[in-house]
């Protein structure tokens, strides 16, 4: 019996599953569209905010004599952002998804932000805005324009009473008094967002930007700025627009979809015009650009004159001179050199010719006591010149005489 | 008031790097200093002679 026992049960542990294994197919079951980015309303219970700065609590509802409940997660990161502080009983509705814990197998609502109801619908509906006019690109950042520098005009869209108007009025008139247009308006109120929207549109070509403001106050109260009208007449602007809808934690459509978005009203308008006192200080620095500029445009200027004058000094000429007189004796040198070379040559060759000629001269043998006889002038080189009886002149080396050919006797023919 | 602050601001700057500009001649260095003084001037004068004005449109 007890054999038969222990095989059914090998049987049935053959189909057990693992936690780990239902844990895994409870995520992938939970991984769903329909329980991601999802709204859920009901009361809070049991809220915790532990030490860590996290909050645990449950969403419950009573519905037809039954009793629903999620289990809540609220990070500490997204707790800080809640505008109120939860508490249990209370009617809110949170954004966030569902998932599944698996060490304590728990299936629970992470919560990223939270609204209490009843402003609930209109949440709603600021959500719905939100995701049709981000569709049309008005949020986009390409769309985002620069604050012109120095505006001339400041158009305000507010209230013309009220401290909004005063303080961006004390922060202008202390940084760069400029012209304020004032388009005034109600900022809360039903038909708020229409007269907000025309207020900015009455400004079209009138200034150089535009800042829309509204001091602090409830999502309620600042809900005229949530709607498309005003979006719309933000992105219709000619001009950079600058939205400072109540306080920085508050943050409304217009401020999404203005160019520039501030804190505060005072914020939006020190962001709008400049200190008066930097700008003084940048125009300091422009000075000192300017005359230090000048002045190394002047060094330069002396350097370049200095740099001509040490070219053109006495001695550097001087140097110039000399050498170039060198170079002309050198020159002189070099030609002397080749005339005395070339007059050796001519002088030897003279030399020889001398004594060739030398050799060649008539009168030479007298030296040696010959005599030459001459007859009218002419040398006589034959006995045939002469003549019996005929005067001759005889030369010697030392004189000459007169004789007279007494008889001539011819040696052979010639 | 020809000029508006930010067309003398961008005046300013183009004539300090004029004079950085080694390429820029003495004589033409010295007529950008006058110049740039000038507008300094120019400049100076709109911030203290700016003045907070006040106009509201009226509402429709």
């Amino acid at each position: 019996m007890g054999g038969f026992q222990d095989s059914e049960a090998v049987r049935l542990i053959e189909e057990v599953l693992s936690v780990a294994e239902v844990t895994t197919i409870i995520k992938e079951v939970l991984d769903d569209e329909r329980l991601r980015d999802i709204w859920v309303r009901g009361e809070v219970a049991n809220f915790k905010c532990h030490s860590s700065g996290h909050c645990y609590f449950s969403l419950s509802e009573q519905r037809g004599g039954k009793t629903y409940a999620i289990d809540c997660i609220m990070w500490r990161t997204d707790a800080s952002t809640l505008n109120f502080t939860p508490a249990s009983g209370m009617d809110v509705i949170g954004f966030g998804y569902v998932d599944h814990y698996p060490p304590q197998g728990r299936t629970q609502f992470y919560i990223r932000t939270m609204r209490q109801a009843g402003e609930g619908e209109k949440h709603l509906l600021v959500e719905r805005w939100k995701r049709e006019l981000a569709a049309e690109g008005l949020f986009a950042l390409e769309r985002k324009r620069l604050l012109p520098e120095f505006p001339v005009r400041v158009g305000v869209v507010t209230s013309p009473t009220g401290a909004v108007i005063e303080d961006i009025k004390n922060v202008i008139r202390r940084r760069f008094p400029v012209e304020i247009i004032l388009s005034p308006t109600s900022v809360q109120g039903d038909t708020a967002h229409r007269e907000i929207a025309a207020a900015i549109r009455r400004l079209d070509g009138l200034v150089d930007v535009i800042i829309v403001a509204r001091g602090g106050g409830s999502f309620e109260d600042l809900f005229p700025f949530n709607y498309p009208e005003v979006i719309r007449a933000v992105a219709a602007s000619p001009c950079p627009v600058v939205s400072a809808i109540g306080h920085e934690v508050d943050v409304t459509l217009c401020d999404l979809a203005a160019d520039v978005r501030a804190p505060t009203p005072s914020a939006a308008a020190e962001l709008v015009v400049k200190d008066r006192t930097i700008l003084r200080d940048e125009l300091k620095g422009f000075y000192q650009l300017l005359t230090r500029g000048i002045m190394e445009r002047l060094d330069l200027a002396t350097r370049e004159v200095e740099e001509l004058r040490l070219h053109l000094h006495p001695r550097r000429l001087q140097r110039r001179v000399s050498e170039r007189r060198q170079e002309l004796e050198d020159f002189v040198e070099s030609i002397h050199r080749t005339i005395e070379r070339r007059l050796e040559r001519y002088r030897l060759l003279l030399g020889q010719l001398s004594t060739a000629m030398e050799a060649a001269n008539p009168v030479a043998p007298l030296d040696r006591g010959y005599c030459l006889a001459m007859k009218g002038g002419k040398i006589l080189r034959s006995a045939r010149d002469l003549k019996e009886k005929e005067d001759v002149t005889l030369k010697m080396k030392d004189g000459a005489a007169d004789v007279r050919v007494e008889k001539v006797t011819y040696e052979q023919d010639v | 008031m020809s000029k508006t602050y930010e067309e003398m601001i961008k005046e300013l700057r183009e004539i300090v790097r004029k004079i950085d500009d080694n390429s820029t001649t003495l004589d033409e260095s010295i007529t950008l200093y006058e110049q740039g003084t000038e507008l300094l001037k120019a400049c100076e004068n709109v911030l203290s002679q700016a003045e907070l004005k006040i106009t509201a449109l009226n509402r429709e």
